[in-house]
């Protein structure tokens, strides 16, 4: 069986010899070499290996592979190409200072990304419930709000 | 344009925001094989079996190890040199390593674990640290008078060690005392969890092992690597990719000298990454503790003396700081408060437990806690007001601590002043509600002293290198803080400055990411490095400009002439210059701290013995309870931190607001529990992490005493804030129900317990 989806824009196969309950993430990282994308607990809990499955955040480590076919996945790296700025997303978690170790943040990057593109207002407690699944251990998530507010305040609350 | 003071945006920040950056746990190399520990099932035991032959010929399994393969006793810091790689003959506590596959795939190193095969003959296990020093409790190191330590420290039995600190004539004060007040307080586990679990990747290469792991502490690794392996430290390099998070669990090897084992016997690259349950089982935590504390005062609430036993579970060895740093504890306890009479006994535990080791603030969180919730009973017991019996026994400047160390200045008051400000106490007091409460906690806290160095050179450019082995675990203090510091040295731009990764073969030694050193003491070794570089530069633009080197400053990347604007040289003229006269301009660095005043005499044990660039703090926080269900909400947090001076200060404010979540945490739910010596709570629903939602509004007010030998008089600012949170919270807590409560975590179902006690008691 093979299992067709678009990978940060690209259309992408894979093919029929990964079991179709093959968690996403490690075909993200180990068939892609997408390795932004982090495995910190495979529980589903920590929220690290979060990734947009047609705009919505999923835990990669715990869904199928085969739950993507014909969808849409985002992952950090599709956030900005290498050689674009920064989103704005992105470019607030760096100027609130909210990145310590990083480990967390492709996880949280990609949770503000969904969350700042379908709300219309967001506030500090959207953003705060939106991090529910996201475990930060070094930031105290402050910074992360902070940010994600910045965010909605410059876009009038869209994004 | 200095550097110094900016919320500069950290170095390696895009990189981490778009996900490109290579942590330990995303690092690999080709052709690795993966490895797999096998752990013991059982808290103690004899090894009966221990067969790995048919491991051994199943398919893609290419190296087996076992205890034969790792020959060395070792121990954290080489302090007490009770831990070998593999158990042997016995089994220690329950994920002790047993044995190690390397196989071409998981799954067929998982396979090769389950055919080795294992028989154990089980002790009944010793758990419980005040039965461990009993007479009479069975030995969990029978051998123990026969390892190595690197001082020699009061030892017996069980007692893995003990330290010491005795002031003044404590019998007599006691006979002084207008009263006695006694208190026993019992702490849990806490886990560092990191999001990146421990990773290693070893490969065996011209007789050395090359080992790629996110540590915190190089050095270290190398040095307890090769200790357990029966090598030389230089038999081992260590190279250190992204860290995703330490927080202490990152200091000490765990994986390293697996890989590298697996690496010799099997001639191929070997790569190990712990599951979250492993993370659990086996990577030590902060240890449980029990403070016993009584206390002599005087009826206007003056300590007269006090004595406390400070008992640290150790668990099966010493690979973790918890011997290394059991008089933190006795320090802690008597650096606040003047405390003139002081008898400290640290005893720290083995039990047939995982080892505990440190995570920020080693014992000072629990210490503290007992501390306070302590001078709140004493306040009870004389009708004094909470804030004023702190403040009537605050260390003042000139003050002397219990080590003899004299106070350098009215920090302590400073700090509790500025919190007034943000908190008015009687205010609060005033307006209080039920079920709500509110508490004040002033902590002394140090900077770890330890030794540093960095080499910097200018490149052909204009921009400059530091070569350091200085880990950057997240904090910023080198992809900010270090950067900022020689930017400003040398007066180039900030991201002109490029430093190397940590890497034992190139970088000069380290002590780590830990006690917040790393701007404070590879900030110092680089600064050194660095003005030596801008003599060596001065020196070449002297002669470019005919200027006296006096007359020069070095600022936009140019080198200038005072005054006279249009007179300068850009410092790749500068290095170009160097190669073809008095060679390229490269300088090297060091830094320990020096010695402070103190009384050694007082101390038997101590391997902490003062405080080295003390910094003061005063935190506050409002909660409130929920009767019904036992449920704390914190409220509100304020923090004042003296940070000597503020490099960078939106990266401290992230250190305080992360290191008050963690004690958040540690205070209210985080616990590890290990019920008949297993880890109970050995994934992240069991174990419960503080997320976006449990975080309050925490106010921050950073104060600015500069240390003398500081770099531009910064001081530690990372560890600390973690240090008097629990403390705060329960004095709160208990404000609010009107109860103390003496065990942490402080969970609904404690909570409950001490309402209904003090139902009973009214009924």
């Amino acid at each position: 069986m093979t299992y067709a989806f678009t990978l940060n824009g690209q259309p992408i196969e894979v093919e029929a010899d990964v079991a179709g309950m093959t968690s996403l993430l490690s075909v993200l990282r180990e068939s892609f070499g997408l390795t932004g994308t982090k495995l910190g607990c495979g529980e589903g809990r920590c929220g690290a290996c979060t990734v947009l499955v047609d705009g919505t955040p999923v835990v990669s480590c715990l869904y199928p592979l085969a739950n993507v076919d014909s969808s849409d996945v985002r992952t950090v790296e599709g956030l900005a190409r290498p050689d674009e700025p920064l989103t704005a997303v992105q470019s607030a978690l760096l100027d609130h200072g909210a990145v310590q170790c990083g480990a967390c943040v492709p996880g949280v990057a990609m949770t503000l990304t969904a969350l700042l593109e379908c709300a219309e207002h967001v506030t500090e407690d959207d953003v705060r419930a939106a991090l529910t699944g996201n475990i930060c251990r070094c930031t105290g998530y402050t910074k992360f709000v902070e940010a994600a507010a910045s965010v909605a305040a410059d876009s009038g609350g869209r994004r | 344009m200095t550097a110094v003071g900016k919320n500069v945006r950290r170095a390696d920040g895009e990189g981490k925001v778009r996900g490109s950056v290579r942590y330990g746990m995303d690092y690999t190399e080709p052709g690795a094989l993966t490895g797999k520990v096998l752990r013991s099932s059982l808290p103690a035991a004899r090894i009966v079996t221990l067969d790995t032959s048919t491991a051994a010929s199943m398919p893609g399994v290419r190296a087996i190890a076992t205890a034969v393969d790792a020959p060395g006793l070792s121990g954290m810091f080489f302090v007490l040199k009770d831990q070998s790689l593999f158990a042997k003959d016995e089994v220690r506590y329950a994920g002790e390593a047993l044995a190690a596959v390397a196989a071409d795939t998981e799954a067929q190193a998982e396979a090769a674990l389950a055919a080795i095969e294992v028989v154990l003959d089980p002790h009944e296990p010793v758990l419980d640290p005040d039965h461990a020093l009993t007479d009479g409790a069975r030995l969990i190191h029978p051998d123990w008078e026969n390892y190595e330590t690197i001082v020699p420290g009061p030892r017996s039995g069980n007692l893995a060690w003990e330290s010491r600190i005795e002031q003044g004539d404590v019998d007599a004060a006691f006979q002084q005392a207008y009263r006695v007040v006694e208190d026993e307080f019992r702490t849990q586990r806490q886990h560092q969890n990191s999001i990146e679990p421990h990773a290693a990747v070893a490969r065996y290469e011209e007789g050395r092992y090359i080992v790629h792991t996110p540590t915190q502490f190089p050095f270290n690794v190398r040095g307890r690597t090769a200790e357990l392996l029966g090598v030389r430290p230089s038999d081992v390099r260590v190279v250190v990719p992204a860290i995703g998070g330490g927080f202490g669990g990152k200091l000490d090897i765990m994986l390293e000298p697996f890989a590298c084992v697996l690496a010799r016997k099997s001639g191929r690259p070997v790569r190990i990454v712990n599951t979250r349950s492993e993370e659990l089982r086996t990577c030590a935590p902060r240890e449980g503790g029990i403070v016993r504390l009584r206390t002599a005062v005087a009826r206007d609430g003056s300590i007269l003396a006090q004595e406390g036993e400070i008992i640290a579970d150790n668990g099966a060895n010493s690979s973790g700081e918890t011997v290394a740093c059991a008089n933190v504890a006795s320090l802690v306890l008597g650096s606040t408060y003047r405390v003139p009479n002081a008898r400290y006994v640290s005893k720290v535990v083995y039990t047939n437990t995982p080892p505990t080791a440190a995570f920020r603030g080693v014992n000072g969180p629990y210490c503290v806690f007992a501390q306070e919730m302590h001078l709140d009973h004493i306040a009870r017991e004389l009708g004094m007001d909470r804030r004023d019996i702190r403040r009537h026994n605050l260390m003042g400047s000139g003050d002397v601590m219990v080590n003899g160390q004299e106070v350098d200045g009215p920090f302590l008051q400073q700090a509790m002043d500025e919190l007034e400000n943000m908190r008015p106490w009687q205010q609060l007091e005033t307006s209080k509600r039920p079920y709500r409460g509110h508490a004040i906690v002033p902590v002394t806290w140090l900077t770890n002293p330890g030794a540093g160095s960095a080499s910097v050179k200018l490149n052909e450019d204009g921009t400059v290198t530091v070569a350091s082995a200085a880990t950057e675990i997240g904090s910023g203090a080198v992809a900010t803080g270090v950067r900022q510091l020689v930017a400003d040295e040398l007066g180039v731009d900030f991201h002109d400055v490029l430093v190397t990764s940590p890497d034992t073969d190139t970088g000069g030694y380290d002590l780590g990411a830990q006690g917040s050193r790393t701007t404070f003491g590879a900030g110092n070794a680089t600064i050194d490095a660095g003005k030596k570089v801008r003599e060596q530069i001065l020196d070449v633009a002297a002669d470019l400009l005919e200027a006296a080197p006096e007359d020069l400053e070095l600022a936009d990347g140019s080198v200038h002439v005072h005054g006279v604007p249009d007179r300068q040289v850009g410092l790749a003229a500068i290095a170009a210059t160097a190669s073809m006269t008095s060679g390229p301009i490269i300088a090297s660095g060091g830094f320990v701290a020096p010695p402070e005043q103190f009384d050694g005499g007082c101390m038997t044990g101590a391997l902490f013995t003062h405080f080295t660039a003390a910094t003061y703090h005063a935190h506050h926080a409002e909660v409130e309870v929920d009767p019904e269900t036992g449920q704390v909400t914190v409220l509100r947090y304020a923090v004042v931190q003296d940070v000597g001076r503020a490099i960078n200060p939106q990266m401290i404010e992230g250190q305080i607001q992360g290191g008050v979540v963690q004690g958040l945490g540690y205070a209210l739910y985080e616990d590890l529990r290990v019920r008949g010596g297993q880890v109970v709570d050995d994934d992240l629903e069991s174990y419960r992490l503080p997320i976006a939602a449990d975080t309050p509004p925490i106010d921050i007010s950073i104060l600015e005493n500069p240390c003398p030998y500081g770099p531009l008089g910064a001081k530690g600012a990372a560890e600390p804030p973690i240090v008097p949170v629990a403390a705060v919270i329960g004095c709160a807590v208990a404000d609010a129900i009107g109860a103390p409560v003496n065990e942490l975590p402080v969970t609904p179902f404690a909570v409950l317990q001490a309402l209904r006690k003090q139902d009973e008691s009214a009924a």
